[in-house]
């Protein structure tokens, strides 16, 4: 026995030394048999700021995390309370070729926003957004092919562009964390679950990033190459943008948002003297100022038509109207996305997309079984929103004198006369309703009985127009409101044929002029009112859209038309107006949603109901011209932000979620 | 020891009595060969078989011949041996010489009885022998012997590929003997990782099943698994041929993370699922479920989640043995999903259409209801489609070979098989096409095990296997198929119209459609082509053992070296339907006209390369193994050293980092030591590498021990011995390590990726957008921190032997696993990182319980029964799992089961609008009111939201697989039936894929005969108001659509007859059996729509029903 235990013993220590051996040899060896990712093989962020042309690339990812603007999936397009539509569009919404964010809108548009996965939540992405330009501005720096000054503008770009996703949280979120400098992976979990700032310090941040950017920047882009890019004319124009949604009632001491306490006793939006809040709006001015002088300094200005076509003055200012949304990189555009460019008639994203959602059938004698386009049957623009525009003499409907006695919903007869054969089918029947209405109601809107400039031709008789018509419209497919949008489709946009479409696609302008030029305007009535300083460009500066419009000058309009003359001369008159100038000029812009919010109306505003005409009936003109609901949106306090996900606050406890929510 | 060595027979064919005349006249001219050599070449020429017991010649010894006859030939070759020779038929008997015995001592006596196999056949040809002697004779054609013997003496039953007995005389006359299959080397043995071991002596959870079992008429092996092995947890989704559809897990799931599925190993390759489907189970020698720690050590990582451990069959020693079976089976579903009659399809279209807006049009006319389906209505204007009739057969039939051959001689054993099995689909084909469309499921195996032995201590295998897949059937799939028939509309066109005029002389099918040919039209979706796919697997294995007895006794080396290449790929050939709807109709004539609506058609096959792929895999093993006994004390040890490395190239391999091969490496050893067969202990280790951790964590150590207490074979047990066989304890403790956590995409978690090209990331500048870079984007941080997933595991187990009849091996076992990488729920997303951050943050823990019973009774001789039972409880909880710290506890994973599901709390349907209005508001993003579902808002905040999904229901993964089986055996006949059965399993109608009239959704009979409806508001109808569009109010996981998933199966019924034995003998068959099987041929369940197992979609391939008609027939 005890020899045994002997040899068993001997034999462990043996197979013991053995396997001790084996191993220390097996870790040498077969370690190099387990390496087998080449060390040099593999992508690493630090690998991307080694050479120029890895940079770049960098760079323009910074840029892809843009919102979308001129698009359908914008929240701010579809979103609002411009547009509505039919019921089935979310339940295939690839007929429509609508993405999940364009049908989100429309969830959103209907009131049915959530806190469990909020419509549109681009919190993430533009804080990751956030977090390249934090890595850009880092590492920039150390690129050793880069001369010193290329490497300034492009940090100067990250800035501005990270105080551009911050304005984007800001304006949907309120008061929002700041995240001035990155965080690293493995910082520990109390460093990374940030607080929310003040509302008023994300708004300085913002305006530090850009004023620190400026200096940098070149004043204009260097070449073709670079049109969209980010430069100082651009960095300016968003800083007043900025500038004046900060001295907004929204951000600018609002009351109903003082209840809005994070866990350490932060007031987000903190309470302001009354000096405080002036001063916000004197920096607005200032801002707004900068930018339109940097603008006029590089040759910008408002757009006139200045193509080769040659036609009867009405077509002239319809294509100066419609063109200065749709002309690429036009003198008026100040800062124009290239991101949805597409080449060719495709129809599936940019600019060709709202064209296609928005063309009618433009020949329907020619082509009338052409079924191809879906927008036109299932999108359509709410009545109050025509009803928004001015009337011929450039006054709110309600305040033109000439129309107080007439009954909008009146059938009237399109005269043979100038004023009415360029934008309407003479001899056809419609509503007063679109009778005597300023050029931006014919160029922004089509509807029944109305002329559509669509021929690429010269000097074209209102023959030769395209023709809208209720009656070419199938029970099947009736229009949901009765107009459409005739601003998003760039002129030359054309049915080819049985089967093709043409879809000229443009740039979209996310900052144009006339928008800072009201900018301008509203900043200066809110910090000194009608008659201070400024007044003089107050008055200017609005009046030169309005004469671009072909409408009379503020005091001219109300002073000889309207039934409130000299409304104008107090803040409170003048405010009005240029809200009201703003709708009109920026309309299906993705504007009106944010201005709404901004200004406080929103409620207001959402109250007046979606209405359409009865276009379930077009067959005679009686039954059709009938103001018929369609939807009744509601808007509360909460509305006015976006809620925090309930993942989004799970996440981060530190967070509080916005009042309502 | 005095055991005596195997006699072995050579070349003992079974015409053993053949009465041909042999040549007597040989010339042999041998110069220095060896005696076996010479043996070998007489035999050649002579044709006589030499019988002889190795021990007594010495077979190694030079020697020449020169003779021109037998006698003087074979004189020679034993010539200067102490050795005799008899000539008994074709065989020539070498014994010894003996001294005569003493007469007087005893008399010697005759001796008769019968020599039979394990299954009472007869062994013509075995050979008895007196103990020592040379004195022996061969039984007859009926296994029959006589001899004369001493009383003192003792017999020797020999037969090759058989275990020897031996049998002490004394006073009887008659000895039969039973001779076993010497497959059961050492008897009760159980295959161990790399080796076998006497079950007694086995420490680790190791569940062996008997083979026999696995016998399901059916071409996938898994489905037989559920409820015929303890521990593992087994079901089926689908009953399409040709595809994989069981899912199983080795003790449940215990991880919720990465891998779930276990190691599966055949011949001690590390293979597919899919590879086991496609075993042929009568290759099968065993078939091993190892369980934990201890068992599983010497895999290392690989076999965190268990190990199957299947081995074929190899060649033995002796004259070929063909073994045959076939079978042909007829199956058809088990239950199918009844739909609504058309009209009522419409009725209900109408009221969902109305139900919801009283303004909306009529789907359907009043005219269409009133005539569909009417007599003499025409089908062309009112068509009334049972597309499920149209597209399907009753039944289909499958059809299955296999063929065997086992054999060898003393240089080389030999087992050779090849299988054939096929199976058909239930598609209808349309004849008007020249191609096939039904699923033709065909699939090859060929497998050659070969043993040589090189020299006298080194033995050489070399094991090639080929296993080939053709399959043809519909472009998507017989499961699309099915799902398209329950996703077409059956009253808006018919299938196909018959040619008006103007298309006599179309040469293609006018099919119908309507619109723009925008709808589904099943039927021509399904007869428009077919989609050809091949797959073959292809193994070589070259194995190599070498005794090293001369170092120490009982110390060996083997290496193995094994190649694979697994590749498929698939093609589509199809034509683009032609789609046709009704022009202009005369009804007083029946004319009518078709008008084209679309214009793809084609008349022609197009060709449609599917997906490619290829798998290479290299594997290498060293093995060291020790194993003696001292006295009482058994020792053995191994050591394991092995690489395995596998490239795949498809499709999938998008980046540099998947285009790399995958490796690991690993020493693995086994410590065991017994004393007296009493006490038991086992020592494992698992020292692993994986190339996935950064190098600090690149290598793990796992061990893992155990000790078992054989308390029936202790001294004082013997009392006790007759009722209580066998009493063992067994405790196991050990640590298994995983690397096979994340997901495909993470190849190497200490890397970052970044992918320098990402088009998300790109933008656009410039006139037309003309200046564009696709930009950067991190898809993974790197984090050089991950490292091994631990698990440990604890193991107790009873074995109990009772009344040599009943054994019972009980197990419960725990597990807990760390480290489980998760992405980092608590990174607040203002981090803006664009990829999870992950970590080895979670933990998961897991317990349950194993039991396998048999009991076996003998009444007489002629009838025996025998019953088993098979248990498994696994139930896999989460124990840290970072999340965010909810408000309400329900909401929190803590104490879950891994599969458990989340959802709302349905109380019933609203009674009116106003009381929805009135309620907490439910935001699913669809209008909602009376007859909508209702949920219980759990935290009373007045809106329903996430915040009020509780843990709904039992795990959709069972916690209780269980089977029970009887089988019964009268003379030839046999019969058995098998139970299976599920328990603790939920799981929920797929209410957006069910729902009617949605995307042409057929409607279920269920849902029309029962949903709220504004005549029958009952708020408790199985199905909510009627819609048009998906009510996101009603189809979001809550208990409303929740179903009890536990079902008790009747899932095999096999009757058999074995022809006796003298029928066949003139046949030269040595065993011939037919039987008659069923499967799946009841079913027990709460849930009727369709059959339970397939869960939440019925609108699935149905689960089949078998009938099987099967014989095999064994030649010797």
């Amino acid at each position: 026995m005890m020899i045994d235990m002997k040899k068993l013993n001997n034999i462990f220590r043996k197979s013991w030394g053995y396997t001790l051996a084996i191993l220390t040899l097996l870790s040498t060896s077969c370690n190099k048999y387990l390496d087998i990712a080449p060390d040099d093989g593999m992508a690493t962020l630090e690998m991307v700021f080694n050479m120029r042309s890895t940079a770049i690339k960098y760079l323009y990812s910074c840029y892809s995390f843009l919102p979308y603007e001129g698009h359908a999936s914008s929240v701010a397009m579809l979103g609002g309370d411009e547009f509505w539509f039919r019921e089935q569009v979310l339940n295939s919404p690839s007929t429509y070729s609508l993405n999940s964010a364009a049908i989100q809108a429309i969830h959103f548009a209907r009131g049915e926003q959530n806190v469990t996965s909020p419509y549109n939540y681009d919190w993430n992405s533009l804080y990751q957004g956030i977090r390249y330009c934090n890595t850009l501005v880092d590492n920039i720096m150390a690129v050793p092919d880069m001369d010193e000054g290329e490497k300034k503008i492009w940090m100067s770009e990250a800035k501005v562009l990270k105080a551009y996703y911050l304005f984007w949280l800001v304006r949907k979120w309120g008061p929002v964390p700041i995240v001035r400098e990155n965080f690293d992976v493995s910082d520990g979990i109390e460093t990374v679950r940030v607080y929310r700032d003040n509302v008023d310090d994300c708004f300085d941040y913002m305006i530090e990033l850009i004023d620190e950017a400026m200096p940098d920047l070149e004043l204009m882009e260097a070449g073709d190459d670079e049109l969209g890019r980010i430069n100082r004319v651009v960095a300016a124009a968003i800083k007043a943008k900025i500038a004046v949604t900060a001295a907004s009632p929204l951000f600018n001491n609002n009351a109903e948002q003082f209840t809005l306490v994070d866990s350490r006793g932060v007031q987000l939006f903190p309470s302001k003297t009354e000096a405080q809040v002036k001063q916000r709006w004197e920096s607005a001015v200032t801002a707004c100022k900068e930018a339109i002088d940097l603008c006029h300094e590089v040759g910008k200005g408002l757009y006139y038509y200045d193509g080769a076509i040659r036609a009867d003055e009405h077509i002239i200012q319809e294509l100066t109207l419609r063109e200065s949304l749709c002309n690429s990189w036009n003198k008026e555009c100040v800062w124009g996305n290239a991101q949805y460019y597409v080449s060719g008639s495709g129809n599936s994203s940019a600019t060709s997309h709202l064209t296609f959602l928005s063309t009618p059938n433009l020949d329907p004698e020619t082509y009338p079984s052409f079924l191809h386009m879906r927008g036109w049957d299932s999108f359509g623009i709410a009545l109050k929103i025509a009803d928004q525009f001015y009337t011929k003499h450039g006054l709110p409907v309600e305040n033109d004198k000439e129309r107080a006695d007439v009954d909008p919903y009146e059938l009237r007869t399109v005269a043979d006369i100038p004023e009415e054969r360029w934008y309407m089918q003479a001899g056809k029947q419609t509503a007063q309703f679109n009778f005597d209405r300023e050029p931006r109601f014919y160029a922004d809107l089509g509807f029944d009985a109305c002329l559509w400039f669509g021929p690429n031709i010269s000097n074209p008789t209102p023959d030769d127009l395209y023709k809208i018509n209720r009656t070419s419209l199938t029970a099947n497919t009736p229009w949901i409101t009765g107009y459409m949008c005739k601003k998003w489709s760039k002129y030359n946009t054309r049915v080819m044929s049985n089967t093709t479409y043409s879809i000229s696609p443009w740039i979209w302008p996310n900052i144009r002029l006339a928008d800072l030029y009201l900018l301008y305007a509203e900043a200066i009535n809110e910090a000194e009112g009608p008659n201070g300083a400024h007044s003089e460009d107050l008055f200017n500066y609005l009046d030169a859209v309005r004469t671009r419009a072909g409408i009379p000058g503020v005091k001219e309009a109300w002073d000889t038309y309207s039934n409130a003359p000299g409304k104008y001369q107090n803040q409170l008159g003048l405010r009005e107006i240029i809200h009201r100038e703003r709708l009109v000029e920026l309309a299906f812009e993705g504007q009106r949603f944010w201005d709404l919010r901004r200004w406080k109306e929103a409620r207001e505003e959402y109250q007046k109901g979606i209405f359409r005409w009865n276009t379930d009936q077009p067959g005679t003109a009686a039954r059709y011209y009938k103001k018929t609901a369609l939807f009744f949106q509601t808007f509360t306090l909460k509305d006015y932000f976006w809620p925090l996900s309930t993942a989004t606050l799970e996440n981060n406890p530190n967070l509080v979620q916005n009042l309502g929510w | 020891m005095k055991k005596i060595k195997q006699s072995v027979l050579l070349a003992l064919g079974g015409l053993l009595l053949s009465f041909s005349v042999m040549a007597q006249n040989v010339s042999l001219n041998l110069v220095n060969v060896s005696v076996k050599k010479a043996i070998t070449e007489l035999k050649e020429k002579s044709g006589y078989s030499f019988v002889y017991v190795s021990n007594d010649i010495d077979t190694q010894r030079i020697i020449s011949v020169k003779a021109n006859d037998l006698p003087s030939a074979i004189n020679q070759i034993i010539e200067g041996q102490d050795l005799t020779y008899e000539i008994q038929g074709k065989n020539i008997i070498i014994s010894k010489k003996r001294p005569k015995a003493i007469a007087g001592v005893s008399q010697p006596k005759i001796v008769k009885g019968y020599v039979l196999d394990e299954n009472g056949e007869p062994l013509p040809g075995a050979t008895v022998r007196v103990g020592n002697t040379s004195r022996g004779v061969l039984t007859d054609i009926d296994g029959a012997y006589e001899i004369q013997v001493e009383p003192t003496e003792q017999l020797v039953f020999s037969f090759v590929g058989m275990t020897p007995q031996l049998v002490n005389v004394s006073d009887q006359r008659v000895i039969n003997i039973e001779l076993a299959e010497e497959n059961n080397e050492l008897e009760e043995a159980v295959a161990v990782a790399f080796g076998k071991q006497k079950k007694e002596s086995v420490i680790g959870a190791i569940t062996s099943v008997d083979v026999k079992e696995l016998k399901v008429p059916s071409s996938d092996l898994t489905t037989a698994l559920a409820g015929n092995m303890a521990g593992l947890v087994a079901f089926s989704r689908s009953g399409e041929p040709g595809q994989d559809n069981t899912d199983f897990f080795i003790r449940g799931v215990a991880t919720f993370e990465g891998n779930t599925t276990p190691l599966i190993l055949i011949d001690n390759i590390e293979l597919t699922a899919t590879d086991l489907a496609r075993l042929q189970p009568d290759d099968i020698a065993s078939f091993s479920v190892m369980k934990d720690a201890t068992a599983t050590a010497v895999y290392g990582a690989r076999g965190a989640n268990g190990v199957i451990l299947v081995t074929t069959k190899r060649g033995a020693e002796g004259p070929v043995k063909v073994f045959a079976r076939f079978e042909n089976a007829l199956s058809a579903p088990t239950r199918t999903v009844q739909l609504a009659d058309n009209v009522t399809y419409m009725k209900l279209a109408n009221e969902a259409a109305l139900t919801r807006d009283a303004a909306a049009d009529l789907l359907y006319t009043k005219d269409k209801i009133e005539n569909t389906g009417k007599a003499g209505s025409n089908p062309y204007i009112y068509p009334n489609n049972d597309w499920y009739d149209m597209l399907f057969n009753k039944y289909s039939t499958s059809q299955r070979a296999t063929i065997n051959l086992t054999g060898g001689g003393k240089v080389a054993q030999y087992y050779v098989s090849m299988g054939l099995t096929r199976d058909t689909g239930i598609l209808k084909v349309d004849h008007r096409n020249s191609f096939n469309n039904n699923i033709d499921s065909k699939n090859y195996t060929v497998r050659a095990n070969i043993d040589i032995n090189v020299t006298k201590t080194t033995k050489m295998g070399v094991r090639i296997t080929g296993n080939f897949d053709d399959y043809s059937g519909p472009i998507n799939g017989g499961s699309e198929v099915y799902n398209q028939v329950m996703h077409s509309n059956p009253v808006m066109f018919p299938a196909y119209y018959e040619p008006d005029p103007a298309h006599q002389f179309t040469q293609h099918i006018l099919f119908g459609n309507y619109g723009l040919a925008t709808y589904t039209n099943p039927y021509a979706e399904m007869v428009k082509g077919y989609k050809d796919r091949n797959r073959s697997q292809i193994l070589a294995v070259l194995d190599i053992n070498q005794d090293l007895e001369f170092i120490t006794k009982g110390l060996s080396a083997s290496a193995m070296l094994n190649i694979s290449r697994l590749s498929s790929f698939s093609t589509s050939r199809y034509y683009k339907p032609f789609y046709y709807s009704l022009g202009y109709y005369d009804s007083f004539t029946g004319a009518y006209t078709l008008d084209e609506i679309n214009s793809s058609g084609t008349e022609y096959l197009g060709y449609y390369p599917g997906a490619k792929s290829m798998t290479n895999t290299l594997y290498t093993e060293m093995r060291l193994n020790y194993n003696r006994t001292f006295g009482g004390h058994g020792l053995s040890g191994l050591l394991v050293f092995t690489t395995h490395e596998s490239l795949i190239a498809d499709s999938s391999i998008t980046s540099l980092a998947k285009s790399l091969p995958s490796r690991n490496a690993g020493l693995a050893g086994r410590f065991t030591y017994n004393w007296k067969s009493r006490y038991f202990t086992e020592f494992n280790f698992g020292y692993n590498g994986s190339e996935r951790f950064a190098e600090k964590h690149r290598w793990g150590f796992f061990p893992s021990a155990g000790v078992a207490w054989m308390i029936s074979n202790e001294d004082f047990w013997k009392p006790l011995k007759k009722t209580v066989n066998t009493l063992k304890l067994r405790y196991t403790y050990g640590l298994v390590g995983n690397d096979n956590i994340g997901s495909s995409a993470d190849r190497f978690f200490y890397l970052s990726s970044v992918d320098m090209s990402d088009s998300s990331r790109s933008a656009k500048f410039g006139r037309d957008g003309g200046s564009s870079y696709s930009g950067i984007n991190v898809d993974i941080y790197a984090n050089d921190n991950i490292t091994w997933e631990t698990s440990y595991k604890n193991n107790f187990a009873l074995e109990l032997g009772l009344f040599d009849k009943l054994n019972i091996i009980a197990e419960y076992y725990t597990e807990k696993r760390t480290n489980l990488l998760q992405s980092r729920s608590d990174i607040p997303s203002t981090m803006g990182l664009t990829a999870p951050v992950r970590a080895n943050i979670g933990e998961a823990k897991a317990h349950g319980v194993d039991i396998q019973s048999d009991y076996q009774q003998s009444w007489g001789k002629d009838f025996w029964t025998a019953a088993r039972l098979n248990f498994t409880y696994a139930r896999g909880v989460y124990s840290i799992f970072e999340e965010p710290d909810y408000a309400e506890p329900w909401r929190s994973h803590i104490g879950q089961s891994i599969s458990q599901k989340w959802g709302y709390i349905a109380e019933r349907l609203f009674v009116d609008d106003a009381e929805a209005r009135n309620a907490p508001t439910q935001n699913f993003g669809s209008v909602y009111g009376g007859g909508d579902i209702k949920y219980t808002d759990v935290n009373n905040d007045g809106v329903i939201t996430a915040a009020d999904m509780v843990p709904i229901g039992n795990p959709t993964t069972p916690e209780i697989v269980y089977g029970f089986g009887l089988s019964m055996g009268y003379k030839g006949f046999d019969a058995s039936v098998f139970f299976q059965g599920e328990g603790n399993v939920s799981f929920w109608i797929d209410a957006a894929s069910t729902y009617p009239f949605v995307k042409e959704t057929q409607l279920m009979k269920a849902y029309a005969d029962d949903h709220w409806s504004e005549e029958n508001q009952n708020v408790y109808a199985l199905w909510p108001r009627l819609s048009v569009d998906v009510n996101k109010n009603n189809t979001t996981r809550s208990t409303w659509f929740m179903r009890d998933g536990s079902f008790l199966r009747l899932k095999q019924v096999e009757i058999g007859y074995t022809f006796p034995n003298h029928w066949l003998r003139r046949a030269h068959i040595d065993n011939l059996r037919l039987y008659m099987s069923g499967t799946n041929l009841m079913t027990w369940s709460k849930f009727k729509l369709w059959d339970v197992e397939l869960g939440g979609d019925g609108f699935n391939y149905p689960i089949q029903r078998v009938v099987n008609l099967g014989v095999n027939i064994t030649l010797k």
